[in-house]
């Protein structure tokens, strides 16, 4: 059970810093509080008593999306539900419903933030692979001598391991900022041992873009989750396949080059045999959802894996 | 303790109420509203019986910190039929036998009621997606669908309103007639009060201590701390037994909380009941206890060995009961058999992961008559056993069974009524415990993890011969109802065919696990998996049909059981003749035929689950004459 | 392809009430006024509708409606034993017991009403809140009948026991007789296995039980849908783990349980072949439901990728690595021949 001596909600950015900074060492944060609270159970961190609770899921700043120079600007308190049911974010990132399906489930998603989800830094984080595809930056701020100080990275150095990040202390991410790609096609696989509210063994996430002729890969981007620390971007696939035709044959060799970073400790037999075929259907996927013709390509590819 | 004023909008009233901080919105609806329709089953987010709307927004109200609804608009299952009437939706779930248990229901209608919001024209395959985050565990969920799609047929004109009415019966004939339940009103409005919604004037909460270790000896316990903190009203162990302390199905063998030593991980040691749960909690921090620990057995095989360390010492071969079977000669009959198969079965501990976790209140009548009220599966046996261990007449001990949230074997172990019944003789108040969910996983019972060995003989025709089973259950650290099981384990084992020559052996062990006890089906699933696994690779064997082996051998009326009963009718064949006809199965060997066979796919297959419904419309867009 | 299908059979059958042991169950009855019943039994409802079962059989018995049956307490103090929620033995032990109180009240109530009508006893019948002499145009309410009863010094009341008559088994040879019903049951399976994760969902179960008589259909329908989707449950994903008797499987996040999106459409056919020693004919399904739902399953995995799983759960992880060990036995059967 997770007691405070109070909960406090900040309505400005500068306010919830404020809060974190005064109160530091005697304070958590809540966002869509969808993980401290299972966390404060039995079985896990059992009963915890915190004197502060900050929830940061009032602070406008955090809540804001705004588009602009090809990026979409994501305020950190997010919820996952907002890529399935806002038009303007399902068109600008096309990886992100298909991840967003997977995650959890709609009660959930109308909590979990973007920012939390990320800052948790979970191996098999459904939303780290794909924000990694596009290519995400991490803005961060926190009060110095009075007045708020902000900085931005990569999420792929952002996260730094199970559980890592680079926030320092009192530190808050305020937005997460990543590529909109409107004329690519996304896509998501995932495996638990259900289709529903489960935690990934493996995911991969893929963003595609073709040519005129629909017949070769223009852009690529990959990225997968459940294989190591930490999810990675495959920038080695992506370069092999980078104006490449859409062939079985290109898809099936990209899939053999990542096998090597399957490092997870557990399960590792089964996540190499899953993450081969989960490349190939995440880029045919992706490329079919850029309007590739892909039926035949997939029916080959199968054949591929089974060879 | 600490507290904040929430001022919000809770099915269209507005309320101005004192909440503690730490309360999460389902404690608040639940506990300072009153509202107790909404159910907490897991506290995690994990099973979606607290689901409610929160600014019209679907939520997991225990993953919700009350001050979150701070100037909210709520809306819980009982703002749904605010009229006084059930809504379309719960109309709908009553008229398709949605309802079981019914303790998922409040959260199910919500989430479908839900999905009918965000889409009126919600596809079929997008429900179940939209309801992905709420477990049922009795329907199967397929009566659920039915329900939403009933509902949604009739909000959008697509079926009559008549379409939610009681179907008649013809000629007032009720026995066969699709009455619907009478219960489901009150399930799917919320209003039925399980144990965990009721309260008690007085009423003080309780907690349990228990056991961190396997196996390990007390060799002190001291509870004085606890017992002088303020508003701790009782602290009771073993001590406070006044009669012959044990219980379970068939050997008493399970003190009401350890005595001398505990047997598994979560095994009670001492309860307290307080003013408030936290303070319940604290008090259990300050419970001292000396431990001596013992070898640990957790492996069932070993605990058959010589040696092994002993978990009872009634039982200084850990074995809690062996059932032989013997019908004819095995020998004789594999001797007979030109194919002799030969395998070995494993089956797991399973949870039964009824959404009502155990809850229940004692109290002390003003007759004298200790009064126990919970969702307990067997209130005349619990009667006996608690009288017994309170050394009180029978009639001075009452058992009310409250509405049960799903049970399937699991709620007949009486593992916690017998402390509320000793706090509240203590306390002379009444006491009530809820469990989390957490501790109904870690220490009820689950079913028997089993291991069998089995051969099996047949001739070239498919007729078996022999059949020779050796199981071994796993009962874990307690008897409860692992006599019973393997019982019922061996006596089915050979499966409903008529074998001549039968030796079956069936044996339940001590071991230092989670107890294994009552589980739907009890010991006969895992023995019958095996035998219908062995059918299988025989028919291939021998190039029959799965069907046809199984009515080669299928018992007859006037058959012999394998425990030597006269059958005096079996219906066996009929049902496969049902199953075969339904299905539409296609004749031929179990020889890896999947991918060439032509009944795949027909009438009765759903379509795959590959998610991502909504993303293109399943049916077209509707009028909407009314949504919910 | 990636994605096989497979389909599997598998049988099973089941003893109805408590096993190897003598079984019994009882209940008071009563018509009461305005024509509406009082049923009074230690019966306990766990979900699967057994409430509205009894309220069926005391209706029909009684000639009244099952909403104007109030059935009694679950109480060990103000109602009458009839034992325990499980074994598969309500709708048979108990209700048995209710259709026999039932008929006690109802000779009672026709006692006099044929007394009062001048008619012999054997000519009324009672159906839908209504009481009639065959043969005469002597007929009225449930509710005036009782009154007329009452006004009469009688208040039509029945109260009965049923047993089960079984024995315990043979210690030597396990001989006996331990249940005096017996129920079958068999279901085929329709599975598609994804080779490449190991995921195996069942899209389809037909399953035919026998259930002796089904007193509500839609609730036959609905304990075999539950059944067949808590063995699904065990036979994909289910698994409690401990470690030195610690469980690792504390929660739901860890303990997986089937979801909406998990669950195969079912397709129940009910057999009716009565019990010939009750007097209703009903039998049960609770627990039956289950029985042959595992093995069916596994069995059209083994259809599908030609695969036996043999330890439950058969998780994506057991399945892959099957496959793998099945493909480098045929590879090594290939480069040997």
């Amino acid at each position: 059970m997770l007691t405070c001596d109070d909960y406090l909600i900040p309505t400005s950015l500068d306010d919830a810093l404020e809060l974190m900074t005064r109160h530091s060492g005697r304070q958590r944060i809540v966002a869509g509080a969808t993980d401290i609270l299972p966390w404060a159970r039995e079985g896990r961190a059992g009963d915890v008593h915190v004197e502060h609770l900050i929830d940061i899921s009032k602070v406008a700043e955090l809540n804001e999306v705004s588009f602009g120079k090809g990026r979409v600007r994501l305020g950190a308190a997010t919820p996952f539900q907002r890529f399935l049911d806002r038009d303007d974010l399902v068109k600008a990132l096309p990886n992100m419903r298909h991840c967003a399906i997977w995650f959890a489930d709609d009660q959930i998603r109308e909590c979990a933030t973007v920012g939390g989800n990320l800052a948790n830094a979970s191996p098999a984080a459904d939303g780290t692979p794909p924000f990694l595809a596009l290519d995400a930056e991490i803005e961060l701020a926190r009060r110095e001598d009075g007045r708020t100080v902000r900085r931005r990275m990569p999420l792929s150095q952002f996260i730094t391991g199970p559980g890592g990040n680079q926030l320092v202390t009192d530190e808050l991410i305020v937005a997460i900022e990543c590529d909109a790609l409107p004329d690519y096609g996304g896509s998501f696989e995932k495996v638990g041992h259900r289709r529903s509210l489960v935690i990934a063994v493996a995911c991969v996430s893929a963003l595609v873009s073709i040519d005129r002729s629909g017949r070769h890969f223009d852009d690529v981007r990959l990225a997968v989750g459940g294989v190591g620390p930490k999810a990675l971007r495959l920038a080695d696939v992506e370069a092999l396949l980078r104006g490449a035709p859409i062939e079985a044959g290109v898809i099936d060799e990209a899939s053999r080059l990542p096998l090597d970073l399957v490092q997870s400790r557990t399960r590792q037999a089964y996540r190499r045999e899953v993450f081969r075929g989960f490349v190939s259907r995440a880029l045919a996927g992706a490329a079919r959802d850029a309007g590739a013709e892909i039926d035949a390509v997939e029916a080959e590819l199968e054949v591929h894996h089974h060879a | 303790m600490p507290d904040m004023i929430v001022e919000a909008t809770v099915n269209g009233r507005k309320i101005k109420k004192i909440a503690q901080t730490h309360q999460r919105l389902l404690d608040f609806v639940r506990e300072e509203l009153e509202l107790t329709g909404t159910k907490d089953g897991c506290g995690a987010g994990e099973c979606g019986a607290c689901s409610m709307f929160v600014d019209g927004r679907l939520v997991k109200s225990c993953l919700v910190p009350v001050g979150k609804a701070q100037g909210s608009e709520v809306e819980t299952i009982e703002g749904l039929g605010r009229t006084g009437e059930l809504s379309v939706m719960q109309k709908a779930f009553h008229k398709a036998g949605a309802s079981q248990c019914g303790y998922c229901i409040p959260g199910m209608v919500m989430a479908a009621t839900a999905a009918i919001r965000v889409n009126p024209a919600v596809g079929d395959e997008e429900i179940k997606e939209r309801l992905g985050g709420n477990i049922c565990r009795c329907t199967g969920y397929q009566k659920i669908f039915d329900a939403v799609g009933l509902a949604r047929d009739v909000m959008n004109g697509r079926l009559p309103a008549t379409a939610l009415d009681e179907d008649a019966a013809e000629g007032g004939r009720y026995i066969g007639a699709n009455v619907r339940r009478l219960d489901a009103p009150s399930k799917v409005s919320g209003a039925l009060k399980y144990a965990g919604d009721q309260v008690m004037p007085q009423m003080l909460h309780v907690q349990v201590l228990r056991s961190p270790h396997a196996h390990a000896r007390i060799v002190s316990i001291d509870t004085s701390e606890a017992e002088a903190m303020e508003g701790v009203e009782a602290v009771v162990t073993s001590a406070d037994v006044p009669g012959k302390d044990g219980f379970g199905v068939f050997v008493h063998d399970q003190p009401i909380m350890a005595r001398g030593k505990v047997r598994y991980v979560g095994e009670a040691i001492a309860a307290v009941a307080a003013e408030d749960l936290l303070t319940a909690k604290r008090a259990l921090q300050k419970i001292r206890i000396e431990w001596e620990q013992l070898a640990g057995l957790f492996d069932p095989d070993e605990a058959m060995q010589a040696g092994a360390p002993v978990v009872h010492d009634y039982a200084p071969d850990n074995l809690v009961k062996h059932i032989p079977i013997r019908k004819g000669d095995v020998e004789r009959g594999f001797a007979e058999a030109d194919l002799v198969i030969e395998e070995r079965f494993e089956t797991q501990q399973v949870e039964h992961a009824y959404l009502e976790p155990e809850a229940g209140i004692g109290y002390v009548d003003p007759d004298g008559v200790v009064t126990i009220v919970s969702p307990s599966q067997n209130i005349t046996h619990h009667r006996h056993m608690l009288a017994e261990i309170l050394a009180m007449p029978i009639n001075k001990v009452r058992f009310v069974m409250s509405p049960v949230g799903g049970g399937f074997g699991g709620k007949e172990d009486m593992i916690y009524q017998g402390m509320l019944a000793l706090l509240a003789i203590k306390s002379r108040r009444p006491v009530k415990l809820v469990f989390t969910r957490e501790e109904s996983i870690a220490t009820t019972a689950k079913r028997h993890p089993s291991r069998t060995s089995y051969r099996m003989g047949l001739t070239n025709d498919g007729r078996i011969v022999a059949s020779e089973i050796r199981v071994i259950y796993d009962g874990g650290a307690y008897g409860m109802s692992t006599e019973g099981v393997i019982r019922k384990g061996a006596i089915l084992a050979a499966g409903p065919y008529a074998v001549p020559n039968v030796k079956i052996d069936t044996y339940g062990v001590y071991t230092n696990n989670t107890p294994s006890g009552a589980f739907r089906s009890f010991g006969s699933l895992q023995t019958q998996f095996a035998t219908e696994s062995m059918l299988d690779m025989a028919a291939e064997n021998l190039g029959l049909d799965p069907f046809e082996i199984r009515r080669i051998n299928a018992m007859q009326a006037g058959d012999l059981t394998h425990t030597k009963q006269e059958l005096k009718s079996v219906s066996l064949l009929q049902c496969l003749d049902g199953a075969e006809k339904a299905s539409g199965w296609e004749t031929g060997a179990p020889t890896v035929r999947g991918a060439t066979r032509e009944d795949l796919d027909g009438e009765g297959c759903r379509k795959p689950c590959r998610l991502g419904a909504r993303f293109h419309a399943e049916i077209p867009a509707p009028k909407l004459s009314e949504v919910a | 392809m990636a994605l096989k299908r497979g389909r599997g059979v598998a049988g099973g059958w089941y003893g109805i009430a408590r096993t190897a042991s003598i079984d019994r169950a009882s209940t008071w009855a009563e018509l009461d006024d305005g024509g509406t019943a009082k049923v009074v039994t230690g019966v306990t409802e766990i979900g699967e509708g057994i409430l509205t079962v009894l309220a069926q059989i005391a209706a029909e018995e009684l000639g009244v409606r099952p909403w104007e049956v109030t059935i009694g307490d679950n109480d060990t103090a103000r109602a009458p034993e009839a034992a325990h929620a499980g074994a598969t033995r309500q709708t048979y032990m108990i209700g048995n017991s209710v259709a026999l109180a039932c008929r006690e009240a109802r000779q009672r109530l026709y006692e006099q009403m044929a007394d009062h009508w001048g008619v012999e006893v054997s000519s009324l019948a009672s159906r839908d809140g209504e009481i009639w002499s065959e043969g005469s145009n002597h007929r009225c309410t449930m509710r005036e009948a009782v009154d007329i009863s009452k006004k009469r010094g009688v208040v039509p009341v029945g109260s009965a026991n049923f047993t089960a008559h079984h024995t315990g088994l043979d210690g030597q040879d396990g001989s006996g007789r331990p249940w005096q019903a017996y129920v079958f049951g068999a279901q085929v399976a329709e599975v598609e296995v994804d080779t490449m994760t190991g995921e195996v969902q069942v899209l389809g179960i037909w399953a035919a039980h026998d259930v002796g008589r089904a007193v509500n259909p839609k609730g036959v329908e609905g304990q075999i849908e539950g059944g067949v989707v808590q063995a699904i449950g065990q036979g994909l994903m289910e698994h409690y783990e401990t470690k030195d008797g610690r469980t690792t499987t504390p929660g739901f996040a860890k303990y997986i349980l089937p979801t909406a999106l998990d669950v195969p459409k079912v397709t129940s056919v009910i057999v009716e072949d009565p019990d010939p020693i009750g007097p209703l004919g009903v039998k049960g399904i609770g627990e039956p439901a289950m029985v042959p739902t595992i093995p069916a399953v596994m069995n059209a995995i083994y259809d599908a990728i030609g695969v036996r799983i043999t330890s439950l759960p058969a998780t994506p992880d057991k399945i892959v690595e099957a496959l793998r060990k099945k493909n480098e036995s045929a590879k090594a059967v290939q480069s040997a021949a």
